[in-house]
């Protein structure tokens, strides 16, 4: 689902969004994103995405990300998505089987970064 | 210049063992058709609808702000109690703006906990009212709350605005999402709580809307396709227990149909009103 291709695309979409640019300011973190027994981490830095390691040891921690099977990823990449599918608070909300892991607070507190960036990552559809 | 008709002004009203005042604003002569805006927002998210002479032609449209919401002022020594909405305060007031306006048998129109709230209201007054219109209504919508909502280290007003803005469709138009946004971003802190407390801990009108007659009191309601607070399914199955009851699945909508994209949801909402109107 989110290979190296995918993961520099991404990248490369979000540093160039306007709209992070203006808010990303306190968003340095690190998170998730897991697909089955796949799992990456993804470091921003001042809302750019500075690094994505594809395979990730103990020395790439990270507070919070997302976990859902491949199923829900992709009915969370299809355009027009469907309902309850659109938006990453709607799956937390309604797709049981979309976990947000770790520190929910963390993640909370980054809430308008976060929800821009997985606007954003909703537009780079995983081959 | 464009200038529009809205007028707003204050009333100093007395609910209880309190007094209030509150700021609510109004357009249009005829049938008056009060306005109920969704937890931790205001008065604003109606200004499309105030300014449709389709519905002002006929309709007196009067929208009003909550205690603690937009330019209402809480009561005297709120810094002493923790606010939290209830079903009897929400109804208690919302009555008392259509008594100190003299509305003649209202049509009362509500959004989210707004369209619970006339849910309850056509059960206590049906008698007074000519109809509600339910948009996003739920007779029952737990697991809402959480302590985050307000919460030290969290960033209240875009929190509630980011989660919110997640509620719109995702065809609406970005500027009218981010309107919302923009009102969402604004309460006061703990308000958006206090009312999700009402909506999400307080509110069940699942038995109670059983008995609601639509013979005295016309129940239309309207919910988005892409709300995921109150599903279509949530509303379907207000819309089964009340006998009588005009349900419509709004396609390309989402919880905020008045501000996210009216054009749109205008479709929806004529056949309605015109409804009401002939009753």
């Amino acid at each position: 689902m989110f290979n190296e291709a995918w993961l520099t695309h991404f990248q490369q979409r979000l540093n160039a969004d306007p709209e992070m640019a203006v808010i990303g300011d306190w968003f340095t973190v690190s998170i998730s994103l897991s697909c089955d027994e796949e799992r990456r981490v993804l470091r921003f830095e001042r809302g750019r995405l500075v690094q994505t390691i594809l395979t990730p040891k103990l020395d790439a921690p990270c507070a919070f990300g997302f976990r859902a099977n491949a199923d829900i990823w992709r009915r969370f990449f299809s355009d027009p998505p469907e309902p309850l599918y659109h938006d990453v608070f709607a799956m937390l909300m309604r797709v049981p089987g979309f976990v947000l892991e770790g520190d929910t607070l963390v993640a909370m507190q980054h809430a308008r970064a976060m929800h821009r960036a997985m606007k954003v990552m909703r537009t780079v559809t995983p081959s | 210049m464009t200038l529009e008709p809205i007028v707003g002004r204050y009333m100093t009203l007395r609910v209880g063992d309190a007094e209030y005042r509150i700021y609510f604003e109004e357009a249009g002569e005829g049938i008056p058709l009060l306005c109920l805006h969704t937890a931790g927002a205001d008065s604003r998210q109606y200004r499309h609808l105030m300014t449709d002479e389709a519905i002002t032609k006929h309709f007196r449209v009067i929208a009003f702000d909550l205690p603690y919401h937009g330019r209402s002022n809480p009561p005297d020594r709120w810094w002493l109690e923790k606010y939290r909405l209830t079903t009897k305060a929400y109804l208690a007031f919302t009555r008392a703006v259509w008594q100190a306006l003299a509305l003649d048998r209202p049509v009362v129109v509500g959004c989210s906990m707004g369209g619970a709230i006339v849910l309850k209201l056509a059960v206590d007054c049906q008698q007074e009212l000519r109809g509600i219109i339910g948009l996003e209504s739920s007779a029952f919508a737990p697991g809402r709350y959480n302590d985050f909502l307000h919460h030290p280290a969290i960033h209240g007003g875009e929190l509630a605005a980011s989660y919110t803005y997640g509620l719109c469709a995702p065809q609406s138009p970005e500027s009218s999402a981010r309107e919302n946004w923009w009102y969402y971003s604004q309460a006061g802190p703990g308000v958006y709580a206090g009312d999700v407390h009402f909506y999400s801990i307080d509110w069940d009108g699942r038995e109670a809307i059983k008995t609601i007659d639509t013979s005295l009191c016309k129940v239309s309601l309207l919910t988005g396709e892409y709300d995921y607070s109150c599903t279509p399914d949530m509303t379907r199955q207000v819309a089964a227990a009340i006998p009588g009851a005009r349900l419509v699945i709004m396609k390309g909508i989402g919880h905020f149909p008045m501000i996210e994209n009216y054009p749109l949801f205008r479709e929806y909402l004529l056949p309605e009103l015109e409804f009401i109107r002939a009753f």
